[in-house]
């Protein structure tokens, strides 16, 4: 379970650019949730997951993890239990290292020793688990990949390593409609089968008014709305299911 | 031409030193041109001093590799833009270097085995080198007993009969080896990774500051041993031996791309090896004839700066949006100038 217990952000505190993002903000999210998070821009919505990420110390307020206090923890450690995919398909993939290369990568969190590490089979169902082909094109570089398919790479990587959250930050505006679709699908698969808490943001009204358990709205800085909702996801994700996990 | 091979074989550790910076962990590191000087400064105090050639080329990569971790966590720990990171110890390494050497130039002493002196000797009828030495009071060290007991060795004979070319080759082809399986393991693609992503990394639990070390760390251990090698190979270390030696390095890499630019082997590492060795044909080239056309060895780093700077500049070009539309532009220009007439 995530804890933000008011959780005040200032940018630049006491210079003539301070900027307020995030006011006494409380966000309780339970594990295997979908929380879905709209709100204009400059509403403090990704500064909100930079604090989750560690990227962002909060001026005030708590921050935990399954109850363990995680202000000031650095943003490395944190990334062992948290995954993050965003806007731009080549924040979260490596593109000059080869498909393979990038799922080595995610297979294993944190400093490696110099040992040479195989591709789990987890690896490779994971991939396959996507439909496009990518198992069959191990050594192409991930830069050569189409936005969709990077995205989706970079999907399957965040979470190879089985994170306990899934921070999602606008992961689908840079793609055209499909590709959007096809990994809002995953994303609800994740989540689903994975049992993998998401939280993302998005300013597809769309995607929000179909996806996630919970639906929550930010303004200015703060938490304005969070409503949970019933959601038609049990049927649909069976309906949808490739199987992700592995086996 | 077997002196240009050799000496571009030992420049080639620099420039992949160059690579690694450059372009495998992408942080421009300008430390190389002060770990260069300090690799030649700590080789031959070394053997002034009675090390073994290995313990000296050993030592010098060791002084190469504690400027770079010290650049990388100036860079890092104290958030100094890694271009002035390099600039502050390049600048430091200066200092120390006239300190290690005890002045600004130090030559290394030649005392070959005893047999040896004697039957080159015989057969050449004394070297050019005695003279040099001679004019330093070097030579006496030569024939006294009491040196036989502090056997100092030379590393490279300067004879140009290929024994040189096979150390220095032992050197370069284990480098490269040793360098590309490195590459290979989780730590190197981990590398590879923060090169081309460096916030990326993060997110997969590791510390940019830990990559940014291991980097330079290595980029800078390989410039040392280069330094230390170049030191032996012509002599003496100077003080301003490493002026210009990240232009250098980066020409050498360039050069080597534009040839083996698709070949990924190794990693790209034959690049900076066959730029290394074609830099310095060039080079000589250029020295040797360039005269005829009035260039000075002096404008060597002129040029090779003006090669570099070109080769970004029609790289640029041509991967920017713009060629389209200055090709675009062109077109037009064309068609209307043709309109009009
Ligand atoms: N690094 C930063 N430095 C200064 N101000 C920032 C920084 N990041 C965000 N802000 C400001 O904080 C506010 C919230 O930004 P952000 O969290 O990015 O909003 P959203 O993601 O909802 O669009 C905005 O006013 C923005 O200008
Ligand atoms: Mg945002």
């Amino acid at each position: 379970m995530v804890e933000l217990q008011g959780i005040t952000v200032i940018y630049n505190k006491g210079m003539s650019n301070e900027q307020k993002a995030l006011s006494e903000v409380f966000l309780f999210v339970h594990d295997g949730e979908f929380v879905t998070i709209i709100g204009p821009n400059g509403a403090g919505k990704s500064t909100l997951l930079k604090v989750i990420l560690g990227e962002v110390n909060p001026l005030r307020g708590k921050y935990l993890i399954d109850g363990r206090m995680m202000n000031g923890k650095p943003p490395h450690y944190l990334a062992r239990f948290i995954g993050r995919v965003y806007q731009d398909p080549n924040t979260g993939i490596f593109p000059s290292l080869s498909i393979k290369e990038n799922l080595l990568i995610a297979s294993r969190k944190g400093i490696r020793s110099v040992g040479f590490s195989r591709l789990k089979k987890r690896g490779l169902d994971l991939l396959k688990g996507l439909g496009l082909g990518l198992e069959k094109r191990l050594d192409v570089l991930a830069g050569e990949l189409s936005g969709g398919q990077k995205q989706s790479l970079a999907m399957i990587m965040a979470v190879f390593s089985g994170p306990s959250l899934l921070l999602l930050d606008e992961h689908t505006a840079a793609l055209d409609p499909r590709s959007a679709k096809n990994v809002m699908d995953l994303t609800k698969r994740i989540n689903a089968e994975q049992g993998i808490t998401v939280i993302m943001i998005t300013h597809n009204m769309e995607f929000a008014g179909m996806y996630g358990t919970r639906l929550v709205e930010f303004h200015e800085g703060s938490l304005i709305k969070s409503d949970n909702r019933k959601t038609h996801s049990t049927k649909d994700s069976k309906g949808l299911r490739i199987s992700l996990s592995s086996n | 031409m077997l002196a240009i091979v050799e000496q571009g074989l030992i420049l080639c550790l620099l420039a992949i030193g160059v690579y690694i910076a450059f372009r495998v962990v992408h942080l421009p590191d300008l430390t190389v041109d002060g770990s260069f000087a300090l690799g030649a400064a700590i080789a031959v105090r070394s053997i002034v001093s009675g090390a073994t050639p290995v313990l000296a080329i050993s030592l010098a990569a060791a002084g190469g590799a504690a400027a770079g971790f010290i650049t990388s966590i100036i860079h890092r720990k104290l958030k100094v833009n890694v271009l002035l990171a390099g600039i502050l110890v390049m600048t430091m390494v200066y200092s120390v270097n006239l300190r290690i050497m005890g002045g600004p130039n130090l030559p290394v002493p030649r005392v070959f085995g005893q047999q040896e002196v004697v039957s080159y000797e015989r057969m050449s009828g004394g070297t050019m080198l005695d003279d040099l030495f001679a004019d330093q009071g070097l030579i006496e060290e030569e024939t006294p007993p009491p040196i036989r007991e502090r056997t100092v060795v030379a590393f490279f004979t300067n004879r140009l009969d290929g024994s040189d070319l096979a150390k220095i080759s032992i050197v370069v082809i284990s480098a490269v080896i040793i360098l590309g399986a490195f590459l290979k393991t989780d730590l190197g693609t981990s590398l590879r990774a923060f090169g081309c992503n460096p916030s990326g990394v993060t997110a997969f639990g590791m510390s940019q500051t830990f990559l940014a070390i291991i980097g330079l760390l290595t980029a800078n251990l390989m410039v040392g041993l280069s330094g230390g090698l170049f030191a032996l190979y012509s002599g003496f270390a100077d003080v301003s031996l490493g002026q210009g030696m990240v232009v250098t390095g980066l020409a050498s890499v360039i050069l080597g791309e534009i040839i083996f630019g698709k070949v990924k082997f190794l990693y790209g590492l034959l690049a900076p090896v066959a730029g290394g060795v074609l830099y310095q044909a060039l080079l000589s080239t250029a020295m040797r004839y360039g005269y005829r056309i009035g260039f000075l060895a002096s404008d060597m780093k002129l040029l090779t700066a003006l090669f570099v700077i070109s080769v970004i500049g029609v790289r640029q070009l041509a991967s920017s949006p713009r060629k389209q539309r200055f090709k675009a532009e062109v077109k037009k220009l064309w068609l209307n100038s043709r309109g009009s007439q």
